[in-house]
């Protein structure tokens, strides 16, 4: 857990102050130059990030979107390469996204989740297409001041409030936001009218929302440090994968809205006068995930590809090679999942050795 | 890296048919500065796209000491390959690569070699057979061993031909099963080791082929004393990106495609799902 913020150590032009009724104004600004992107009410009455049209529909109140703004950096069908026919042969072009985005009130889990991305896409052979459209992206998360039904965000040490990934944090102070620069991008964004200074009162207000939060999460509820421990060392007993894949449904659900799942498939798409190369997410619980076109399956059995994913989120060995633990507390592979492998639940099978479906 | 996924258009400059359903393709990129500056270690492959059909990943099947073109020998066996055996020369198709770390060749310098392949396996290690028979004395002994289910299924006949003519490497082929006219060994790849004597003390040995010939074929060579840092083969996965990012060829926390294709027995023990 990270220590408590030193009031007096803090940058003092960091912390500034929006009236509420100033939100949607600067929600408006914001969009002149760029796509915002904010948690609205869609059609079906689902709660999703979307471009905004109407600032006063952007939606800042408890919940969190079953999907999360993943796709705004790592598209579900995402255009990289563009293979044109045309008389004097094949012309391929890269295909870059570079337009400015927004993505307002997002939570802290799915920052860390952004960040995760980044990370992973910046290291090793760096993929400059997926950086230059994240670069582009501004982040400004609210605070959760509340906890959220089924998130464990304190086990990750990715919340309540934002740790990483994003440029400004809003913290509801009541009748206005508290809003903390955290990049060069976010200081700049918070440094002009409408916003003004923060008093001391105020920072002391958010220290004390920050612990409260903590504290109204409860306690640990994913014990992701012991389970790191056992899967590192493969203390995890072939029949407890077994005794779980009878409850994964192969849907791919976990993997989709994971907001640290990135693996995917290159596929081509025909368009007018030849193809579009695009990735498109795939996911490791899919039996085809490791088909081989021999034929042969090195993941044929269910329990092994639930047992790749849990590796593959919570080991240390991932943890070196990706920075960071695999999973953001976020809750929605328990949302969503239709049977019951979700990260707490198998988290706490691994480190009881027992699984009680 | 600027364009990770941007392949570069080549021509087929050249195609020979192996087996039935076996076929090497000679490419060259269409743009020749950029064929020039292409370059690449055996043992390494390259993802070749059949445009409107995707791309896969096939090992390089020649050797960087002859540059004129990059070869690549593909088995018929899914989608994108049965397309693949209906391009004509001329046909252009995407070459992205060089992907993997390849054979160290330099760490075989002033060793004795010892080449094991199994049907479609010798493909990847021809590369680095003619690597080392381009500078032939910096090695020191040369086995070749290769088996294949039939003596249709044998692939680059003419080059075993020649290898079998020159004096300076051992050829030993086998196949399981023979045919009107075979006259060769026949049995499995394994079998060809009592045939021959072995070195384990000098030799690096290079296992290449279907993983229960791999298997069997390993499994003898530790026997024999040889080191498990001397076993060195290659493996292989579903593969998507060929750059590390799309989790496809994983095993445990390593990616075939960036810290393989190319392990030594030792590491490949180490690799647990």
């Amino acid at each position: 857990m990270r220590p408590a913020n030193d009031v007096h150590g803090r940058d003092p032009g960091a912390s500034r102050l929006l009236a509420k009724s100033d939100l949607v104004s600067w929600i408006r600004r914001l969009m002149d130059d760029a796509e915002v992107i904010a948690p609205a009410t869609g059609a079906g009455g689902d709660l999703m990030f979307a471009p905004v049209s109407d600032p006063e529909a952007v939606w800042l109140g408890p919940g969190n979107p079953l999907q999360p703004p993943k796709q705004y950096v790592l598209p579900q069908t995402d255009p990289i390469v563009r293979i044109e026919r045309n008389g004097g042969g094949v012309q391929v072009s890269s295909i870059s996204d570079e337009r400015t985005r927004v993505i307002f009130g997002m939570r802290s889990c799915d920052a860390r989740g952004m960040a995760y991305l980044r990370r992973m896409q910046a290291t090793d052979l760096p993929d400059d297409a997926y950086l230059r459209r994240a670069d582009r992206v501004t982040v400004v998360t609210l605070a959760c001041t509340t906890p959220c039904t089924l998130g464990f965000c304190v086990c990750c040490d990715a919340g309540p409030f934002a740790r990483d990934g994003h440029d400004v944090q809003l913290v509801d102070l009541g009748d206005r936001f508290l809003a903390e620069g955290a990049t060069e991008r976010g200081r700049a964004m918070v440094a002009e009218a409408p916003f003004r200074p923060a008093t001391q009162v105020d920072v002391v207000k958010r220290d004390e929302l920050e612990r409260e939060a903590e504290r109204h999460f409860g306690d640990e509820s994913a014990h992701l440090g012991a389970a790191m421990r056992r899967i590192s060392t493969r203390r995890v007993a072939e029949e407890l994968w077994e005794a779980m894949s009878p409850w994964c449904f192969e849907c791919g659900g976990c993997n989709f809205i994971c907001p640290t799942c990135y693996c995917f498939s290159v596929k081509d798409r025909c368009q007018d006068h030849g193809w579009e190369r695009c990735r498109t997410w795939d996911s490791c619980q899919y039996s085809a995930f490791t088909l081989e076109a021999s034929g042969h399956n090195p993941r044929e059995r269910r329990k092994d590809r639930i047992k790749r994913r849990f590796f593959h989120k919570v080991s240390a060995q991932y943890y070196q090679r990706d920075g960071a633990v695999g999973c953001v507390g976020c809750g929605r592979c328990v949302q969503t999942c239709l049977g019951t492998t979700d990260m707490p639940a198998v988290v706490a099978a691994i480190r009881k050795g027992v699984w009680h479906g | 890296m600027g364009d990770l996924f941007l392949p570069e258009v080549a021509r087929i400059a050249s195609m020979r048919d192996e087996t039935p359903d076996t076929r090497t393709f000679a490419l060259r990129l269409r743009d020749d500065r950029r064929h020039d500056s292409f370059s690449f270690r055996p043992g390494q492959f390259l993802e070749l796209s059949v445009f409107g059909f995707g791309e896969a990943p096939f090992c390089f099947a020649s050797s960087p000491t002859r540059p004129d073109s990059i070869e690549t020998t593909v088995r018929r066996t899914g989608q994108l390959t049965n397309v693949l055996h209906t391009l004509a020369v001329g046909d252009e198709v995407g070459v992205r690569g060089p992907c993997g770390n390849g054979f160290d060749v330099e760490a075989a310098r002033g060793k004795d070699l010892l080449f094991v392949g199994g049907g479609i396996g010798l493909p990847p290690l021809r590369g680095l057979i003619w690597n080392v028979l381009d500078e032939r004395d910096r090695f020191g002994r040369i086995q070749i061993l290769y088996g294949a289910r039939t003596p249709t299924d044998l692939v680059y006949k003419d080059e075993l031909r020649m290898w079998a003519e020159r004096g300076d490497l051992e050829l030993l082929v086998t196949v399981d099963r023979g045919e009107s006219g075979w006259t060769g060994n026949v049995g499995m790849v394994p079998t060809l080791f009592d045939k021959t004597d072995l070195r384990p003390a000098t030799t690096l040995a290079y296992v290449c082929g279907p993983p229960i010939m791999i298997k069997f074929v390993v499994q003898d060579l530790l026997m024999r004393g040889f080191a498990e840092e001397s076993v060195i083969s290659t493996l292989e996965r579903m593969m998507q990106c060929g750059v590390g990012k799309c989790n496809h060829c994983a095993i445990g926390h390593c990616y075939i495609c960036r810290d393989g294709p190319v392990f030594n027995f030792k590491q490949i023990r180490e690799l647990v799902e």
